[in-house]
């Protein structure tokens, strides 16, 4: 951690504060930009060690965020060199969804979760609009500012679509929040991938609980079936060519009602249109903003008169707890979906596998279905874990190896 | 198409062609003309277009390196874009060519999704340039990329001609081989001038299209009538375009070493 000298001053423009958190890629801390008198928050880029210069995933994010702007996205201010490392200077949030989700002091009535529903999509169809994928919505991405706006962050998995031929990897969203085409292997898709996880995201509105919680690619789907029942031919005429695509064994849809008992009849039509399997049937973002949902009874509330956890004092850093805290930017968690070291990422990745990843998720990326079903053995002591809520996952080191072989490694397959 | 050419920076950022033919005043003192200028650009642009996969033009004999580095002719484009943008702001003298050119080429590998590795960029280099002050090592490419990240404003996303194209001459019906080729060499070309920083790259498009019909003499009038496009434009990119090819023929080895030296009159503040 950077020591904190409040006196200093960074590009002769930013007064730093202090340190909010552990990024993507690197320390995230808080400043006061004395140009503006606003307080943002700075994102210090650490560069890659293997002499890679600036972070791929950075740079993306830098990409994409410089052509992206609208009220319900988060805004990059400003980008500087400073001592040698790249620092992106974003809109101070205060908190994200998850937090406020999390949170069971705050009581989110229908009309609240209509408005967070509304500015995600909007952010959303902005977004696809500008043919640009987001690929890693969950409630963790969706800042909320100073005044309740929602904005949608984290535009390191994003990037251009539109070119219809173009493959793209599928091993991208935290697995809860994956569309079954990616869980089945897809690699020529859309927008729609977006809207199944915005989809998600309303789910654990509703419940206040993350909807559908596999502990592997395999038990996702079948999470996914339990719920909304065994996808067949007759919804989506594509399934069965899907690269990955297995049977399940069928299992009808419940009611969805019974799901979500407190939910109007709106928004369960709503829910399920954007959980519809059939990625050409999906509704899109910009469809579902048109949705009665919206425009019905009880109106959305005004993001200002949303509820929002109590500041926290950020002194207290001793009462270390990751799952937890003012997660303003990238939380302490997310560290984990760094890209791995770029030095002989092969027996890199294979050890971390070794050490991360827990009962038998790691032969999945190979197509395997080695780890289907599997218990997790008894040896392994998960009781540490038993005092707080499951974490969420974040995309596995499996899923990373991958992903960065398909990233970094682009160049040697060109299309 | 991919995003939207109409709300991106790309187009928000298109130079006049005044504002384009500028000679940074510390080149000037060098004695650096504006034709100077412009053999510079397009000589490292031919570097990095030898580089490409486009089989539709050979430009240098290095073509054994560009078996090696095989970078998408997107990549390429995007890089070029990046250096000609990056001149309109900094000097050559303070910024070396041979340097910037690699560079904007590595920047562009990653922001197109296609990464090249900086080592083996450095490798190139040693191959390409014979003379040992230009033999750059990766801490200077790595160095370089914030430079120009900075002067590009990290505005990343650059829109090409080549997609407009295949879909102009689907649509004309001219998608035959030797139409295709011919007219997706010419856009090729056009990295060799500034018409990217000027116009938008679907009329640049046109315009190649508009030659080639031309050279291959079809009668395509009715096509581009139908267009709702402003013919003038198009037209003028085309004259500029042959006016291109019209130098081009008086361009010798001697003519662009001879602009170099000039650059490199003092070579100690070269980078």
């Amino acid at each position: 951690m950077t020591e904190i000298d409040l006196s200093k001053k960074v590009a002769d423009r930013y007064l730093k504060r202090e340190v909010l958190g552990e990024g993507t890629y690197g320390v995230v801390y808080k400043a006061i930009d004395t140009k503006t008198g606003q307080t943002v928050a700075i994102k210090k880029i650490r560069l890659g060690k293997q002499k890679e210069g600036v972070n791929f995933t950075a740079l993306r994010e830098i990409k994409l965020l410089k052509e992206l702007k609208d009220p319900n996205i988060i805004e990059l201010i400003d980008a500087f060199p400073h001592k040698g490392n790249l620092h992106l200077v974003f809109e101070f949030m205060e908190t994200d969804l998850e937090t406020v989700i999390r949170n069971t002091n705050i009581f989110l009535s229908p009309a609240d979760i209509k408005s967070y529903m509304q500015m995600t999509l909007k952010g959303l169809a902005f977004c696809h609009k500008k043919w640009v994928l987001h690929r890693d919505m969950k409630p963790n991405n969706l800042l909320i500012g100073p005044h309740g706006q929602l904005k949608l962050a984290d535009f390191g998995l994003a990037r251009i679509f539109g070119s219809p031929d173009r493959k793209f990897t599928h091993q991208v969203f935290a697995r809860w929040y994956r569309a079954p085409e990616l869980l089945f292997g897809a690699k020529q898709y859309g927008a729609g991938v977006d809207v199944w996880a915005a989809g998600c995201i309303f789910a654990e509105l509703l419940n206040r609980r993350p909807f559908l919680q596999g502990t592997s690619d395999i038990d996702q789907l079948g999470k996914i079936f339990a719920a909304l029942g065994t996808a067949t031919a007759s919804q989506w005429p594509d399934l069965a060519y899907l690269p990955d695509y297995v049977e399940y064994q069928y299992v009808a849809a419940p009611p969805l009602r019974s799901l979500f008992p407190t939910a109007s009849d709106d928004a369960l039509d709503l829910l399920s249109k954007m959980l519809t399997y059939d990625p050409k049937a999906r509704i899109t973002a910009q469809q579902a903003l048109e949705h009665r949902y919206f425009s019905s009874a009880p109106l959305p509330t005004e993001p200002d008169k949303l509820p929002r956890p109590a500041p926290k004092r950020v002194s207290k850093a001793s009462d270390f707890n990751p799952q937890e805290g003012p997660t303003v930017f990238s939380p302490p968690r997310k560290s984990r979906r760094v890209m791995p070291e770029r030095e002989g990422f092969e027996a890199n990745a294979h050890r971390v596998d070794k050490i991360e990843d827990h009962a038998g998720e790691m032969k999945q990326t190979d197509g395997e279905l080695a780890g289907r079903n599997e218990q997790v053995p008894m040896s392994v002591d998960f009781s540490i874990f038993a005092s707080r809520p499951p974490s969420r996952p974040t995309i596995n080191s499996a899923d990373r190896s991958h992903l960065k072989r398909k990233l970094d490694l682009e160049f040697q397959h060109p299309e | 198409m991919a995003a939207n050419f109409w709300t991106s920076s790309h187009y928000k950022q298109l130079l006049d062609q005044e504002e384009v033919d500028v000679v940074q005043p510390l080149d000037r003192d060098k004695g650096i003309t504006l034709e100077d200028f412009k053999l510079i650009k397009m000589h490292m642009s031919n570097c990095m277009l030898s580089l490409s996969l486009s089989r539709c033009l050979v430009v240098l004999d290095i073509s054994k390196l560009a078996q090696h580095v095989k970078v998408r002719q997107r990549v390429v484009a995007t890089a070029v874009t990046y250096m000609r943008r990056f001149y309109i702001r900094k000097s050559m003298t303070e910024y070396d060519p041979h340097l910037v050119a690699p560079t904007c080429l590595y920047l562009a590998s990653k922001a197109e999704e296609s990464t090249v590795q900086a080592r083996l960029l450095t490798f190139y280099i040693k191959k390409i340039y014979s003379d040992e002050k230009y033999r750059y090592e990766v801490k200077d490419i790595l160095e370089m990329e914030m430079k120009i990240l900075e002067a590009l404003n990290y505005y990343l996303v650059v829109f090409h001609p080549y997609r407009s194209l295949v879909q102009f001459l689907h649509d004309a019906g001219m998608s035959d081989i030797t139409m295709t080729h011919l007219s997706w060499g010419l856009v090729n070309d056009t990295y060799k001038m500034d018409l990217i920083l000027v116009y938008p790259p679907h009329l640049i498009a046109l315009a190649c299209i508009y030659i080639a019909t031309v050279y291959r003499e079809k009668d395509n009038t009715a096509w581009f009538e139908e267009l709702r496009v402003d013919m003038n434009v198009v037209k003028n990119i085309s004259m500029e375009i042959l006016d291109f090819y019209e130098g081009h023929r008086m361009v010798s080895e001697e003519r662009i070493n001879a602009a170099f030296s000039k650059l490199a009159l003092k070579p100690e503040t070269a980078r």
